[in-house]
């Protein structure tokens, strides 16, 4: 296996230098009682699916296509259980329609977490398209979402998400960059 | 043999205990009055592809408890990645039963593809899934839909079923929307689990 995401070169580790975004998310998962965590992997948050694969505190779900994720988040949901979905911002298109008719449908709360892939600086050709299709689409689809952008801001994020899914009985989408993403090498300063 | 005597010989099969998730279609109307002791403990789906997937987070969030998926052939077609995120977990508390007419009844009867080559069993058991079975007469599915919810392991029963829509008088009719469904049955999980799911406010971070 790879040690590194593509074309990253590792993740910033906060104040103390002695814990990375992944480490801070992880924290943030357990702290507010999410059991079941589904995802499909990507490159950007990768080491967030290698902690929560290996720690058992969680369910893992991985799945096959982005479709899946918010069926697996809502039956967590109705059982009771505190559940996220990780997925690429690519990832909203192809989990349009579950989320149109199961989350909206039905009124389901929902945490998606994805990284901006596409970000200011982005040398990938294929993630500029994943970049102007997030934002739109998630203005189209009527979903509250905000930037998680510095270290400090991964913890509070995930709670208030949590709070804002739960209360709201709706869907919530934190998009991860700055500190808080693999560091592609373009962007290694 | 029709969806309905499916129905009527699986809800023998099952208990006021289990919970149900449901798709659409005319198994809705079905369902709803056939559902052990015609309690709230049917999560009725509007959308095809996501019976799978929610009947698997609820059944890792309850392990404890049975799941029954109640599916079809075109919601299964329309996400087949599903049978591959089910097959990686397994739950051993989870039987999702296929209703296979090979059409898409609701809109008129036009062909799915399972009509021709496609064969929802082997899909499911080449992704991975275990006891992937397909029943043709009343009397296998009921053999078999004992032996897969009794065994405490996965199962994937396809009922290949005739077309065919039982007609329920308007007072049989499900009325709820898919809100009220999705209320209804939080509440009857917590009666049943001895949780609570959903606060209302204040939240339950305040």
């Amino acid at each position: 296996m790879h040690d590194l995401a593509m074309g990253a070169v590792g993740s910033k580790a906060d104040a103390d230098g002695t814990k990375t975004y992944a480490d801070l998310v992880v924290e943030g998962l357990k702290e507010h009682d999410v059991e079941i965590v589904t995802a499909l992997p990507e490159s950007l948050l990768i080491d967030v699916y290698r902690k929560v694969a290996a720690d058992p505190a969680f369910i893992y779900v991985q799945a096959a296509s982005e479709q899946d994720l918010p069926g697996v988040v809502a039956g967590a949901y109705l059982a009771g259980k505190r559940s996220v979905m990780f997925m690429e911002n690519s990832g909203l298109r192809e989990a349009c329609e579950p989320i149109a008719r199961l989350i909206f449908g039905h009124r389901m709360p929902m945490v998606m977490v994805m990284p901006h892939r596409g970000d200011l600086g982005e040398y990938n050709w294929w993630g500029h398209g994943h970049s102007l299709t997030m934002e739109p689409l998630l203005k189209a689809l009527g979903i509250p979402h905000w930037p998680v952008r510095k270290l400090e801001e991964i913890k509070p994020s995930i709670k208030r998400a949590l709070i804002h899914a739960d209360a709201g009985q709706t869907a919530v989408a934190l998009i991860f960059g700055g500190d808080c993403v693999e560091v592609p090498h373009y962007a290694k300063d | 043999m029709q969806r309905i005597d499916v129905l009527t010989e699986l809800s023998q099969l099952v208990t006021e205990e289990d919970l149900f998730i449901s798709s659409l279609g005319a198994l809705r109307n079905d369902w709803w009055n056939l559902r052990p002791g015609g309690q709230d403990n049917t999560f009725f789906l509007s959308g095809m592809g996501t019976v799978a997937p929610m009947a698997l987070g609820l059944a890792l969030g309850l392990p404890h408890r049975r799941i029954v998926a109640l599916d079809t052939d075109g919601s299964v077609l329309m996400n087949a990645s599903g049978l591959a995120t089910l097959a990686d977990q397994l739950p051993p508390n989870l039987t999702v039963i296929v209703f296979d007419n090979s059409i898409y009844e609701s809109i008129g009867g036009v062909p799915t593809l399972t009509s021709r080559r496609t064969d929802l069993a082997k899909m499911a058991d080449g992704a991975g899934c275990i006891n992937c079975v397909t029943a043709n007469e009343t009397v296998d599915f009921a053999r078999e839909a004992h032996r897969l919810l009794v065994d405490d392991e996965f199962g994937f029963l396809v009922a290949k079923i005739q077309p065919g829509i039982h007609s329920w008088a308007p007072e049989k009719q499900k009325l709820t929307d898919g809100v009220e469904d999705k209320y209804r049955f939080i509440r009857h999980v917590e009666a049943l689990e001895g949780i609570r799911i959903h606060h209302g406010a204040p939240g339950p971070f305040a």
